[in-house]
């Protein structure tokens, strides 16, 4: 009996020594449930237009909203949720079809071919200069983003899971993605991989003429091109039954509509003292699918020109005087179906005193396109106050051209890939940041149940030496839940 | 491409060598200025320039897909 006794005194000893220890605190991921909203103002403008072949109006505006909310599930696992749309009206898009002037193909109806072209459009004002009022002059992007992670009890092993779903009028995208994350040495050394998988479809717009051409069984006296008159270099009107006339260069358009992302992302960061830290990020990404995008024109030099509009204004094409003649395009660009990408980048940041903490990034990039590029960015949080940083920043970018861009009228017809988007031509571009940051750790203000935690605002300026040039206006708030 | 890449591994064996810096002395590595990673409010200027240069990836965010861009 004594011995019963002893035994049940032991292991009761020893349950209540395993209670002790299941019921350590343990300090959870995420305290209460946090809220980002940020919003973002974009216009840029120059006059290097992809739609209309490398030159035309960029002018573009765009307004996104993010919604991100993170929820604490448990002491472990953390839920986040993150919603954004951004909605654009970009004058390049809108010369999808140069010659709309109904605007009232949206909501769904088929933008290219929802009529003829009208006649006074068509002589009066449609250029690569003029913004069109058609339908794909703007869009909206919407994406949600749904990730969990969840961290173990000592918080050295992070594993995590996500899920996004985005799409556009043209673009639909579905994204699966894990990763794993292993901090050691004392939390001083960080190691993670991630990998993606985005499976896209373009529903592809094309340019209207060439769309409406093979549309219409390749006949110019039928349907969108009726009674309308196309000119030739010198401005004369063609014989449409003649054997000069304008075709597209290929009687095929898009013939797979898929675009597969497949990317590896390793990154390993390493604090070096009390005030030093750096990253180092790896990713390999191999792309597949369609590469292009339908909607940008190619013009040929080894092919006849030809126009609709005021045969007058042919010799002034390539100025933004031109208000009212439009090329008729050769062919949509054509990349080839694969592209492997490698980018690696580091940051370093030296907290330097109470007041100025030192931030730097470098990126060098690398394709089988042929494009190299580098990134340089620095920024320098100055705290003012205990709420108050302010946020210079200057950033630097340059990048070699593909080996498949040329300027408008610069490709020739010979070539298997061709493109005359200027985001793939060889330019170098500066931008320039200040920002102000506001932060209280306490959250005192609030709105309902939420404490204002931060408040973000930011302005950037970036300018490309070929032209173009843009501003974004940046304002995040968090919140916590009380 | 391999000299970058031994390179990089240099970097990455000479910084595992250093001294671990110990949870109470982290005081100015936990300043949020210090974070390494593009601050959240940055997001879209992130995706402008995702769109408008050919370069993508390598910061710790997306580095292709989910929209036609290059």
């Amino acid at each position: 009996m004594k011995k019963i006794i002893t035994i049940v005194v032991l292991f009761i000893s020893f349950m209540s020594f395993s209670q002790t220890t299941n019921t350590e605190y343990k300090k959870r991921v995420l305290e209460t449930t946090e809220v980002d909203i940020i919003t973002s103002f974009y216009t840029q403008d120059g006059d290097n237009a992809s739609v209309t072949g490398g030159i035309g109006t960029e002018k573009l505006t765009d307004l996104a909203t993010s919604f991100t909310v993170s929820i604490p599930l448990n002491d472990d696992d953390v839920l986040t949720i993150d919603a954004t749309i951004s909605a654009y009206t970009s004058a390049s898009s809108s010369n999808l079809d140069p010659f709309d002037i109904s605007g009232a193909s949206g909501d769904g109806e088929d933008d290219d071919r929802s009529s003829h072209i009208s006649k006074e459009i068509a002589t009066n004002a449609a250029s690569p200069w003029v913004e069109s009022s058609g339908a794909s002059k703007g869009d909206v992007w919407k994406s949600l983003n749904i990730s969990y992670s969840h961290s173990s009890d000592d918080r050295n092993t992070i594993l995590g899971a996500n899920a996004n779903f985005a799409s556009e009028y043209d673009y639909a995208s579905i994204g699966l993605g894990g990763s794993f994350t292993k901090l050691f040495n004392k939390k001083n050394t960080e190691f993670s991989v991630k990998a993606n998988i985005y499976l896209d479809n373009w529903k592809p717009a094309y340019p209207t003429e060439l769309d409406s051409y093979l549309d219409d069984n390749q006949n110019l006296n039928d349907g969108h091109f009726q009674g309308i008159d196309i000119l030739d270099q010198n401005g004369n009107i063609i014989d449409k039954n003649s054997s000069t006339i304008w075709t597209p260069f290929k009687s095929t358009l898009i013939d797979d509509t898929s675009r597969n992302t497949y990317s590896v992302s390793v990154s390993f960061s390493q604090i070096l003292s009390k005030k030093s830290q750096l990253s180092l990020f790896f990713d390999l990404v191999q792309q597949n699918g369609w590469l292009g995008n339908p909607m940008q024109r190619v013009y040929f030099s080894d092919r006849d020109n030809y126009f609709i509009g005021n045969a007058s204004s042919i010799p002034n094409y390539t100025s933004p005087t031109n208000k009212d003649v439009f090329q008729l395009a050769d062919d949509i660009e054509r990349l080839p179906d694969s592209r492997l990408k490698l980018p690696i980048g580091a940051r370093f940041n030296q907290y330097i005193n109470e007041v100025v903490t030192l931030r730097t990034y470098y990126r060098y990039y690398y394709d089988d396109w042929g494009i190299t590029s580098h990134t340089v960015n620095i920024e320098l949080p100055i705290k003012i106050s205990d709420t108050f940083t302010f946020y210079p920043s200057y950033r630097y970018y340059t990048q070699t051209a593909a080996d498949y861009f040329a300027p408008f009228e610069q490709h020739t017809s010979t070539e298997e890939f061709y493109t005359s988007d200027y985001d793939l031509s060889e330019f170098n571009s500066n931008q320039f940041g200040i920002g102000f940051s506001y932060t209280d750790i306490f959250a005192k203000r609030h709105i309902w149940k939420l404490g204002l935690k931060s408040v973000d605002l930011k302005y950037d300026y970036y300018e490309r030496n070929t032209g173009l040039n843009a501003g974004i206006i940046s304002l995040g708030f968090k919140f916590v839940m009380d | 491409m391999i000299k970058k890449i031994s390179f990089l591994f240099l970097i990455v064996s000479l910084t595992t060598s250093c001294v671990a810096v110990k949870e109470y002395e982290k005081v100015y590595l936990n300043d949020p200025d210090m974070l390494l990673a593009a601050k959240k409010s940055n997001r879209f200027v992130t995706s402008f320039q995702v769109y408008r240069e050919a370069a993508s990836g390598a910061n710790g965010g997306k580095s292709g897909g989910g929209c036609g861009c290059n």
